[in-house]
């Protein structure tokens, strides 16, 4: 049961991969990269009761809280092109 | 695989470290996992988009004879390391040096030497405490050092960037988090005895609470919430803490970061050293991480 919800979970993480290197416009890669940290922890949450060790969690929990920020972090840098937000309208030319 | 395009690298390269991440959890590393998972997926990625806005988005592009040097040097090192993977031992073999030296003590003494469950913590603050000081004094120089390149967070609030607070959906979510990111780090920082974590996780997670805070609500909150003076006097005083926990031991009767002689009982103050100087390496880390956003959020404030 554990084996074939982890090899789905990799499949998805293949085609998240995929869309993150092809991505035509930004938004895609972002997502892509939001969804692969997601699958991550799913597949470490996964393999931490595949192999009996639930503290495996504890590491799942730190991606679902910290893959956020760095999201936050991308959209920010791309709204005004920094983290201190001070020149709106700068981030445009990165995109 | 060739990128031009720096962002493009940088988000591949947090991809990278959760692979990196998974890769340690499936090795049996939870430790060195969650260290990982903080630090690459997080502040690394928050950092490298900081040092981006400092800079242009494309590589500037040099001629291939320029290269060539440059690719030739690559390809000699890996060729060097190759030929020194093939004297390591084979994985799991119990006569691998590792397993060898001070392994035995650290795995079956330990338990009623320092008496904790995670022995990873137990070699890193008690066996190793002085490897870890100098981990510590590593982080705190960086700090320095950018604060010193790049100017510390100022003090007056002359201005004021801006947040992110109009984004309905993201200030909810992240007053949602906020809590929860903050008591996880407390978490990870009180249970690295019995669990994986410790200080430097502890403080990673820390501050990627208040560089979340910064990002959504704008620099000028977050300086009241965390004002720069306190943040470098901070940084310090982790490593202050740090060094007199050391030099108690060595009033006390023992050696430089002896935790026996803080207690009666040698177990209880191995528990009393342990936790004080993994609070001490987890304000130092959260204090640096904090003063790094900072500087990279200001800096180009004044460009």
């Amino acid at each position: 049961m554990h084996f074939v919800t982890a090899c789905a979970i990799l499949i998805t993480m293949v085609l998240t991969l995929y869309r993150g290197m092809r991505g035509p416009t930004l938004y895609d890669r972002l997502l892509a990269v939001n969804s692969f940290g997601t699958k991550t922890v799913l597949i470490i949450a996964v393999y931490g009761f595949f192999s009996g060790r639930p503290d495996f969690l504890d590491i799942a929990f730190v991606y679902a809280l910290i893959n956020f920020i760095s999201t936050i972090a991308v959209l920010k840098f791309f709204e005004y092109g920094g983290l201190g937000g001070f020149n709106r309208d700068a981030g445009r030319e990165h995109s | 695989m060739q990128l031009n395009k720096l962002f493009s690298a940088v988000m591949l390269f947090g991809m990278y470290s959760l692979l990196s991440a998974a890769l340690f959890v499936s090795l049996d590393a939870v430790d060195v996992a969650l260290t990982e998972a903080s630090v690459g997926a997080g502040i690394a990625t928050i950092l490298m988009l900081g040092a981006l806005s400092l800079t242009t988005n494309r590589q500037r592009q040099i001629s291939w004879k320029r290269r060539l040097p440059a690719a030739l040097v690559t390809v000699a090192i890996g060729v060097l390391l190759l030929y020194g993977l093939s004297d390591l031992p084979v994985f799991g073999d119990p006569a691998a040096p590792a397993f060898k030296h001070v392994y035995p003590r650290y795995a079956f003494e330990s338990p009623h030497e320092i008496g904790i469950p995670n022995m990873v913590t137990s070699v890193l603050a008690s066996y190793r405490g002085y490897d870890t000081l100098g981990e510590v004094t590593v982080i705190f120089t960086a700090a320095v050092a950018v604060a010193t390149l790049m100017g510390h967070g100022s003090d007056t609030r002359s201005f004021s960037g801006e947040g992110m607070e109009h984004h309905l959906i993201l200030r909810i979510n992240a007053k949602l988090l906020l809590p929860m990111i903050l008591l996880f780090a407390l978490y990870v920082q009180f249970h690295g005895d019995y669990g994986p974590g410790g200080g430097f996780q502890a403080g990673v997670i820390f501050a990627a609470g208040f560089i979340l805070y910064g990002l959504v609500f704008g620099m000028s909150t977050i300086r009241e919430v965390a004002p720069p003076k306190i943040i470098r006097i901070l940084c310090a005083a982790g490593l202050g803490l740090y060094l007199l926990v050391g030099l108690c031991g060595m009033l006390l009767g023992g050696n430089f970061l002896d935790y026996n002689v803080l207690a009666h009982h040698p177990v209880h103050g191995q528990h009393i050293g342990i936790m004080l100087i993994e609070l001490g390496v987890g304000t130092t880390v959260a204090a640096s991480m904090i003063g790094l956003f900072y500087a990279y959020a200001e800096h180009e404030h004044r460009q």
